[in-house]
Formats: structure tokens, C-alpha cells, sequence
């Protein structure tokens, strides 16, 4: 009954427009910077690495696809959660809003079946949207400026060969669906409080904006909460390429993007489960 | 008898200190077509939702084809077709499209003459391919039978059917209970403020108000009680008053006007009367008895409150 259910939820979802704003942003903004950095792209490393210049001599193909998908990916890293949020805000109070939970809920099937399905379809949309991005990013990338190698400035330079990189990209996307799915948790756990598919979509948007400013501030009262902010770790993908891997920066993001992902998909169940259908 | 199809036993839904439904009993028998009445407010919807598993009563049982709906709910929606009051759908997908998916989460036959079928029984055929947001209040009422029948189940709950419906599709829609009913053998749990419409539809009834069943029994046993107004109609209203007030009948007369004498008379006395004026040489047009359910309904509901 699951695998019905999922596949009516999915249905469902790729039956609206919305659902389709993502792909098309991404589709849109992706081959723009692509194709942007491939005719003026070098103006852009000499502007990156001018502090460099006077003690390192820069050689080899510096603007290359890896190069680019590592940009887009730095840059739209805070963007796509807030495509995810359109579909996954609206997943559970989409239903109550239009007054379709009557329908829903009186096929026989039960509440958990259904809140099951509505979340693997959640993490559906959210695993191709991811994919999406990858492949756009890396094909495009590859397809008009090649391979070579990425140089990364953070609190060291680290240069990663041409043949070292795809694993780490691999991991990067691995780690960015997990951490929309923890974006696409929490939306869903919204969806589930509320009767109004805005409110959602507006809260978890809030709650990313709100998170990522406190954790950008550099106040000691806030070092303590900071941990416990999914967005703090939301960017560990990063540690993908040092250069060895910064697993013990990885681990902890981790267990902390677990604990939200389970810990709001939980509530949303019981929150279900124990709803009066009133709309 | 064969188990009840429906069994609700002391039902209770509180919000807070406001009782909603109060000690609600019912009982519906297989076939029965049951008209469940009250006035805005009486606790129909609460009670349906509860049938339907969409709310949890605060107290009491229901039992549903001899099952207990908090251990079986699975097994008892899987025989129930319902709507439960506003017909909504996703309006983004076609009609067809709404009955496909909401069928396969009854184990439906989805293929396109099943669903076909359906909307040809409710008049939507030829609109299978139209999105629903393009539907008026009437049709998404058609579409909402359509996607009750789908699965072809042994209980149908339908609350205000009719509501929306032009009266071509009320006429429409009673028949269509009426042959659910009669050929399909289905039972019919019918939620209703056209009275006249469980008056033509439903065998059995109940009446609730304030969240308790006021009366239940059969529709036509319960009419027949009491007295009813009768309107007698005559050219010669006149004497037909002098004649019936000069009889034990005098204080039944409710009113008169030039045309007709209205009394408060029981089905059985009628005869009497209308012997009584005929061999006093009284023209008679017609004897009518003038008391419907929507009457009876509102000095029932009116005692109450």
C-alpha cells in the first residue's frame, strides 16, 4: 500500500506548476553562469587570486568545469532550500487548505501509510532537485570548459588535482541532499501544524534566514546555540575538499542533520496520527 | 436479522466544554437507506467524521459492518464510499485523473471505462478530461458521488448530496440513491437538510439535535403519528366550518379562509371527516394532508430546544 501511496503522492506533486519553479530556476541560473564564466571567467580568477599574485605564480587551466561547479555550488548552496520549501511546505497543509485530507483519509489506507508516502515523496522531489543541480552544474561545467584542477582558498589553499576531484563532488552532492532533506523535515513538519500551505513555506524560510544570520554573527553568546542550528551544518560540505578530509568536522554535521531529519518527521507523524480532520 | 451495518453506541465529541455530539445511539440495518437529520449545528458532520475516522470520538463505540472502527479502520473504509460535506478535489488534475488516483487508494478498478462508467452515472462523462478547477459547485457534487462509488462499496455516506445541484440534478441524484438502493443492494447512510428528499429517498431516519438523537424509526411509521395538518378544500368553506364545528372534531380546527377549512387531525380521523362533509352535501376539491417531514422536523427540533 505504501508504493501506491508514494506513487499518488507523486503524481500529485509533479501535477503542479510549482513543483517545476526549482528545476526551472535552476535550468536557468545554471547554463547563465556557465556560460558566463566561459567568456569571462578569467577576469574573475585574476580578480580571486590578485592577493595571491605576489607570493604564488599561478599555472594550468584555472577556469575549468570542476572550477565552476564548485562556484555554483558555494552560490546557490542557500538558494535551493527555498525552491524546496515551495514543494515540501506545502506537502501536508496543501491538503487541508484545498479540503482534500476527507478525501485522503477516508481510502483505506492508514495515517501512517499516508504521512509515509507524502515524506518519501518529499525526499523525492528533494533527491532530484539535488540531482538536478549536480548534473547541470557538472555537465555543463565539463561540457564547456573541461577538467582541471580546483584551487580553494578558505583558511589554507588547498589544490586538488583533476583526478581527485569527482569522488569529492560525489560526496558534496550526497551531503547537500541530506542536508535539504533536513530543509525539506522541517518544512514538513511545519506543513503538518498548520491548515495553510503560505504559513509552511513562509516559517521555514524564516527559520533558515533566522539561523544562518545568528550563526554569521560573531557573538560568544552565540557559539552556544550555534551547534544546534541544522544551517550551521548545512555547509560542512566543505570539508569534502580538504585535502585529507575533515571527517571530524563531517561526523558530528552529520549525526546533528540526522537528529533533525528523524526528530521532525517523527513529530510530523505523531502530530498526524493524532489530528482532528476539521477542514 | 443480519448484523447492523452501522452500530453507535453512546457517542460522545467534546471541544472543550462544548459537547458537540452527546450520547448519540444509532443503528443502521443492511439496505436501509437512513435519513440523518437535524438542524445546523446538531452534530451531523462531527458525526460522519467520525464514521469516517477523520476526527476521534471522545467517548463511546462505533461499529461499522460488525467491526470496531478504532481496531479496523482500514478494513471498514475499504467498503465505505463517502462524501463528506464539501465535494473538494485537486483542481490542478482532470476528473478522471481525481478518480484514477483516489481509486488506486481503494484497490479500485482505475482502467478508463471503470472510471468512465462512473462519471457516465453521475453526467460527467464528457467531462472526464477537464480540469477540476473549471467545475461548478453542482458538478464537483456529481464528481463527489463518482469518486464514492468507484470501489464499488457496501456503505455509501453521503452528506447534502444535493447541495449545489440544480433541481434536474436533485432529481437526478434521488434516483440515483433510489437505484443504488434497490439494485445495488448498497446501504445508504443519507445526511440531509432537504427534507423532502429523505422523505422520498430514505426508509429509516433519525433526528438529531444538540448532539442526541431526538427520535429514530421508519420514515413512513413516523410521519403517520400524531396529528397532521390537513388542508380541506372546498367552495362551500362556510359550511363545511359550522358542520365540523358542530362535531366532536371542532377544537382540531386550526384555521380557515374562504376556500378552505385547516384541521389538526390524525390519518385516521380523515375518512370521518370527509364522510361527515359529503353527506352534509359539502363540495369537496380535496382533502390534503399538508404535514411533511420538514414540519415534523421543526416541532421536533423546536420541543427540543
Amino acid at each position: 500500500m505504501i508504493l501506491t501511496a508514494y506513487r499518488v503522492e507523486m503524481s500529485k506533486i509533479f501535477s503542479k506548476w510549482r513543483t517545476f519553479i526549482g528545476f526551472l530556476a535552476l535550468a536557468v541560473l545554471i547554463p547563465i553562469v556557465v556560460v558566463g564564466m566561459s567568456m569571462q571567467g578569467e577576469q574573475f580568477f585574476k580578480f580571486a587570486t590578485a592577493g595571491l599574485k605576489d607570493n604564488f605564480e599561478f599555472t594550468g587551466h584555472l577556469l575549468n568545469g570542476y572550477a565552476v561547479a564548485y562556484i555554483i555550488f558555494s552560490s546557490l548552496y542557500l538558494h535551493v532550500p527555498f525552491l524546496i520549501t515551495l514543494v515540501a511546505g506545502e506537502v501536508l497543509a496543501g491538503e487541508a487548505t484545498a479540503g482534500t485530507y476527507r478525501l485522503l483519509l477516508t481510502r483505506p489506507l492508514s495515517r501512517a501509510t499516508m504521512v509515509n508516502a507524502k515524506y518519501l515523496s518529499t525526499l523525492t522531489y528533494t533527491f532530484l532537485l539535488v540531482v538536478c543541480m549536480a548534473g547541470l552544474s557538472l555537465g555543463l561545467g565539463i561540457g564547456f570548459l573541461g577538467t582541471g584542477e580546483v584551487f580553494i582558498i578558505r583558511q589554507q589553499i588547498t589544490i586538488l588535482q583533476a583526478d581527485d576531484l569527482m569522488w569529492r563532488f560525489g560526496y558534496a552532492y550526497a551531503w547537500a541532499f541530506l542536508a535539504m532533506a533536513t530543509v525539506s523535515s522541517v518544512a514538513f513538519l511545519c506543513s503538518s501544524l498548520v491548515e495553510n500551505a503560505i504559513g509552511p513555506i513562509m516559517t521555514t524560510m524564516s527559520i533558515i534566514i533566522v539561523m544562518t544570520i545568528i550563526s554569521a554573527i560573531d557573538v560568544p553568546l552565540f557559539d552556544y546555540v550555534r551547534p544546534l542550528f541544522f544551517t550551521n551544518h548545512m555547509n560542512s560540505w566543505k570539508f569534502f575538499f580538504d585535502d585529507p578530509v575533515r571527517w571530524d568536522r563531517i561526523v558530528p554535521s552529520f549525526i546533528t542533520l540526522m537528529l533533525h531529519i528523524v526528530g521532525c518527521f517523527a513529530a510530523a507523524h505523531l502530530i498526524i496520527r493524532r489530528k482532528d480532520i476539521l477542514t | 436479522m443480519s448484523l447492523p451495518v452501522i452500530e453507535i453506541r453512546d457517542l460522545h465529541k467534546r471541544y472543550g466544554s462544548f459537547n458537540a455530539v452527546n450520547g448519540l445511539n444509532l443503528t443502521v440495518q443492511q439496505g436501509d437507506v437512513y435519513g440523518f437529520l437535524g438542524p445546523n449545528g446538531a452534530g451531523k458532520s462531527t458525526t460522519i467524521r467520525m464514521m469516517m475516522s477523520l476526527i476521534a470520538p471522545s467517548s463511546g463505540s462505533i461499529k461499522i459492518f460488525g467491526m470496531d472502527l478504532n481496531t479496523h479502520r482500514t478494513k471498514i473504509l475499504a467498503r465505505i464510499g463517502a462524501i463528506v460535506e464539501r465535494p473538494d478535489f485537486y483542481n490542478y488534475l482532470t476528473a478522471r485523473r481525481n478518480l484514477e488516483l483516489l481509486g488506486r487508494l481503494s484497490d479500485a478498478d482505475v482502467s478508463r471505462p471503470a472510471i468512465m462508467k462512473v462519471l457516465g452515472m453521475v453526467g460527467l462523462d464528457t467531462r472526464s478530461e477537464s480540469k477540476v478547477k473549471t467545475f461548478s459547485h453542482g458538478m464537483k457534487q456529481r464528481l463527489g458521488i463518482a469518486q464514492a462509488l468507484l470501489h464499488s462499496p457496501d456503505l455509501i455516506v453521503l452528506d447534502e448530496p444535493t447541495t449545489g445541484l440544480d433541481p434536474h440534478g436533485m432529481v437526478d441524484m434521488r434516483d440515483l440513491i433510489l437505484e443504488l438502493a434497490a439494485d445495488h443492494k448498497k446501504t445508504i447512510f443519507l445526511s440531509s437538510h432537504i427534507l423532502p428528499e429523505v422523505e422520498l429517498t430514505a426508509n429509516r431516519m433519525v433526528i438529531i439535535n444538540r448532539g442526541q438523537a431526538i427520535i429514530e424509526g421508519a420514515v413512513q411509521d413516523l410521519l403517520n403519528a400524531g396529528r397532521m395538518k390537513v388542508t380541506i378544500e372546498t367552495p362551500d368553506a362556510a359550511l363545511a366550518l359550522s358542520i365540523i364545528n358542530a362535531s366532536q372534531l371542532a377544537q382540531h380546527v386550526h384555521s380557515s379562509t374562504d376556500a378552505a377549512v385547516i384541521m389538526m387531525l390524525e390519518k385516521s380521523e380523515i375518512p370521518h371527516v370527509a364522510a361527515m362533509l359529503s353527506s352534509a352535501g359539502v363540495g369537496l376539491h380535496g382533502i390534503v394532508p399538508v404535514r411533511s417531514l420538514e414540519e415534523y422536523f421543526i416541532s421536533l427540533t423546536r420541543e427540543a430546544a
